[in-house]
Order: C-alpha cells, then sequence, then structure tokens
C-alpha cells in the first residue's frame, strides 16, 4: 500500500517535471530557423548557376549570395523573422538572376542570326559586284 | 422596463460617441500611409505594363509581379516588413520584365529565320539569274559570231572557220592585192578586231597551169601580200601564219576553167579562240 503511494506519487512528480520542462522548453525556444525559406533560397540560386548566371547576370546572383549569408548570420543570432525576409530575398534575386541571364542568352541568339543574315547579304552583294 | 430603456440610454449615447470618436481617432491613424518606396515600385510596375510588347509575353510574371507591389502597398508598422516587401515587388518586377524581353526574343527569331531564308532564297535567285544570264550572253555571243561568219561567207568545217577568197584579188600571175580587193577582206579585219582571241593561218593556192615551183612561189607570196595587208590593219602579226600551198590541194578539176578558177584562191583559217583550246 505504502509502495504503491509513494510510487505514485513519484510518477506524479516526474510528469510534473517533464510537464514543467516542456513549458520552459517551449517558452524559452526561439521560433524554428526559416529552413524551407533557406532551402529555397538555395535552389534558386544553384539553379541560376547552372544557367551560367555567374556569367550573364553577375550582380544578381552575388546580391543572392550575400542576401543568403545574411540570412544565415539571422538565423545565428536568432532573428528567424529576419532571417526569413533575407532568404525570401535572396531567393526572389536568384530568379531574376536566371531570368535575366536567359533574356541575355535569348538576346545573344538573335544578335547571332542577324549578323550570320547580314554576312550572307554582304557575300550576296559583293558577288553580285564582282560578275561583270 | 421603461427605466431600463431610460437608464440603458446614456451608456448607448456615451458608446455611440465614442465609436465615433475611435473611428475618427483609427481613420486619422490608418490614412493610407504608403511604405516608402512602394510608390516607385507601382510606377516601375505601370511602365512594364504599357510596354504592350512585353506586357502581353508575361502575363503571369506580371501578375505575380502585381500581387507583391499590392501587398507592398498596404501601410505598414513594422518597417523591416515594409522594406522587405518593397524590395520582393521590385525584383518580382524586374523578373517580369526579363521574362518578357526572352519571349519577346523568341518571338523575334521566327522572323529572324524568315529572313535568313529570303536572304538565301535571294542568293540563290541571284546566282541563277547571273547563270541564265551569262547563258543568254553566250547565246547572243554565237548569234552575233554567226552572223559576222555569214558576212564573210565563211565556213565551218574540220579545219576551223575557213574564209575563201576568190581569185579576184589578184591579177593573173601577180602578187599584189587589186586596189578593189580591200573591200572583201574589210570584213575580215572586222571580224578579227572584234575576236581577238582567234588566230589566223593564210594559205595560197593555184591551178596546175605553169610550173608547180613557180606556183608554189606565187602561193607563197599571195599569202604574205594577205597577211601584210591584215598587219597594215593593225592586227598582231603574231596572229598571222601564211603559208604557200601551190598547186597541191585543188577544190576542183583543174581540166576546166571553171574548175581552174575554183582552185585559184586564198583561204583564210580562223582557229577556235585561243582560250578554248
Amino acid at each position: 500500500m505504502f509502495t504503491s503511494k509513494e510510487h505514485r506519487a513519484s510518477r506524479l512528480g516526474i510528469s510534473a517535471g517533464i510537464a514543467s520542462a516542456l513549458i520552459l522548453t517551449a517558452c524559452a525556444s526561439t521560433p524554428p530557423a526559416p529552413t524551407a525559406a533557406l532551402e529555397a533560397a538555395q535552389l534558386a540560386m544553384s539553379n541560376a548557376e547552372r544557367a551560367e548566371a555567374g556569367r550573364y547576370a553577375a550582380a544578381e546572383l552575388a546580391e543572392a549570395r550575400t542576401k543568403f549569408a545574411a540570412a544565415d548570420a539571422a538565423v545565428l543570432e536568432e532573428k528567424m523573422i529576419k532571417a526569413e525576409q533575407l532568404a525570401e530575398q535572396s531567393r526572389t534575386e536568384a530568379e531574376l538572376a536566371s531570368a535575366r541571364t536567359a533574356a541575355v542568352k535569348a538576346k545573344l541568339v538573335n544578335e547571332e542570326m542577324s549578323r550570320s543574315t547580314g554576312t550572307l547579304i554582304d557575300e550576296m552583294q559583293r558577288n553580285a559586284g564582282e560578275k561583270p | 422596463m421603461k427605466t431600463t430603456t431610460f437608464n440603458d440610454r446614456k451608456p448607448a449615447s456615451a458608446l455611440i460617441t465614442m465609436a465615433v470618436a475611435s473611428a475618427l481617432l483609427a481613420s486619422c491613424a490608418s490614412v493610407p500611409v504608403q511604405p516608402a518606396g512602394a510608390q516607385d515600385a507601382r510606377s516601375k510596375l505601370m511602365q512594364l505594363q504599357s510596354e504592350q510588347a512585353l506586357a502581353s509575353r508575361a502575363p503571369l510574371a506580371i501578375k505575380d509581379a502585381d500581387a507583391a507591389v499590392t501587398l507592398a502597398e498596404q501601410p505598414q508598422g513594422d518597417l523591416e516588413l515594409a522594406a522587405h516587401r518593397v524590395y520582393i515587388a521590385d525584383r518580382k518586377i524586374d523578373i517580369a520584365r526579363a521574362q518578357a524581353e526572352t519571349k519577346l526574343a523568341e518571338d523575334q527569331r521566327a522572323s529572324l529565320t524568315a529572313q535568313r531564308e529570303d536572304a538565301r532564297l535571294d542568293s540563290r535567285t541571284r546566282e541563277a539569274d547571273a547563270a541564265h544570264a551569262a547563258a543568254a550572253t553566250s547565246a547572243a555571243k554565237s548569234v552575233d559570231l554567226q552572223r559576222q561568219l555569214d558576212e564573210l561567207q565563211a565556213k565551218m568545217t574540220d579545219r576551223g572557220i575557213v574564209l575563201t577568197l576568190g581569185d579576184v584579188l589578184f591579177a593573173t600571175g601577180r602578187a599584189d592585192l587589186k586596189p578593189e580587193a580591200t573591200g572583201n577582206l574589210a570584213a575580215l579585219v572586222t571580224f578579227l578586231n572584234s575576236n581577238p582571241s582567234r588566230t589566223v593561218l593564210i594559205e595560197g593556192h593555184t591551178d596546175n597551169v605553169g610550173s608547180s615551183e613557180a606556183n608554189l612561189s606565187l602561193s607563197q607570196l599571195r599569202a604574205d601580200s594577205v597577211r601584210a595587208y591584215l598587219v597594215g590593219k593593225g592586227i598582231g602579226s603574231s596572229r598571222l601564219a601564211a603559208s604557200g600551198k601551190g598547186e597541191a590541194v585543188p577544190v576542183a578539176d583543174n581540166a576546166s576553167a571553171m574548175g581552174r578558177q575554183e582552185n585559184r584562191r586564198v583561204e583564210v583559217i580562223i582557229s577556235e579562240p585561243v582560250a578554248a583550246l
């Protein structure tokens, strides 16, 4: 009888301890790191790199990396809201780098086409000029 | 009931007053103060939307940017959040523009390809035209040559173009050209001048009257005489060869006077153009 009473009491004590620990943890814990936003930024940057943004939109890609580093730093400082914003900015900047890279590439293709057509016309005129 | 109603009136009116006052206050506080930069973002987006060639090519990205701008325009006490939203809106407009530019460039490619095809086609047409013109020129040349040969009364033979000058050029037994004979040679001079790549072999022939040695000598002298005349008319001497064949190569029977007359002749054999040799 005694033992069982004692046992019950200790069990209650333990659960109270766990509960209070949990409550304390919850109170003490900072908001979780914005993992999803950081991962999205990382993905957007690696997409941009694959698209050769380093060559065609270097400034935007560099800006995306700077923002990402700032987001990382904010996580360490446990400023999670700021970290999430910076991660989002990094991702958007990386997406801009990709979009600008695509635009530059598309224009380069067109310029090359125009140039080769121009060359063809030039050659034609030269040939026509050479004919007596 | 009445008292209750009466008693209730005071607090009610007080509540109304307070509500009005708070509404006024609230409206004062919420005078839509747009976060800094939101207006710039809106103008930037409107600029893109007004460029029809671009706006029509990135509708989804523009819609996305529009939503971001609208969010950025919301009054926001948290200045960091406000600045963040403006930043995102600005970049989304840039993304929309870049996407539209990409699409525009891709759409222009079709017309660039068409231009190149046109140029190629044009090039082929020109080549064909040139070939056609060359063929026409060469056809015209051959017609022209035929006309000239007709004027010379020359014949195409397997030795080349042969022009036979009758004995009317010379007095009997003489090797100097009769003055009136030069008219016959004028056409030959014209022909040689207009066909500078052709060379000429002049052959003298006689009938069988007299010794063959004398005839050989006479035929050589007559061929030389024609050559000298042509040289005198400006035909390069290197283009002209003269040879006396005597009575060795008759073209008719020497038994009759008519045959002998045919055999007394000077033949001018005109070569094919040097270029063709």
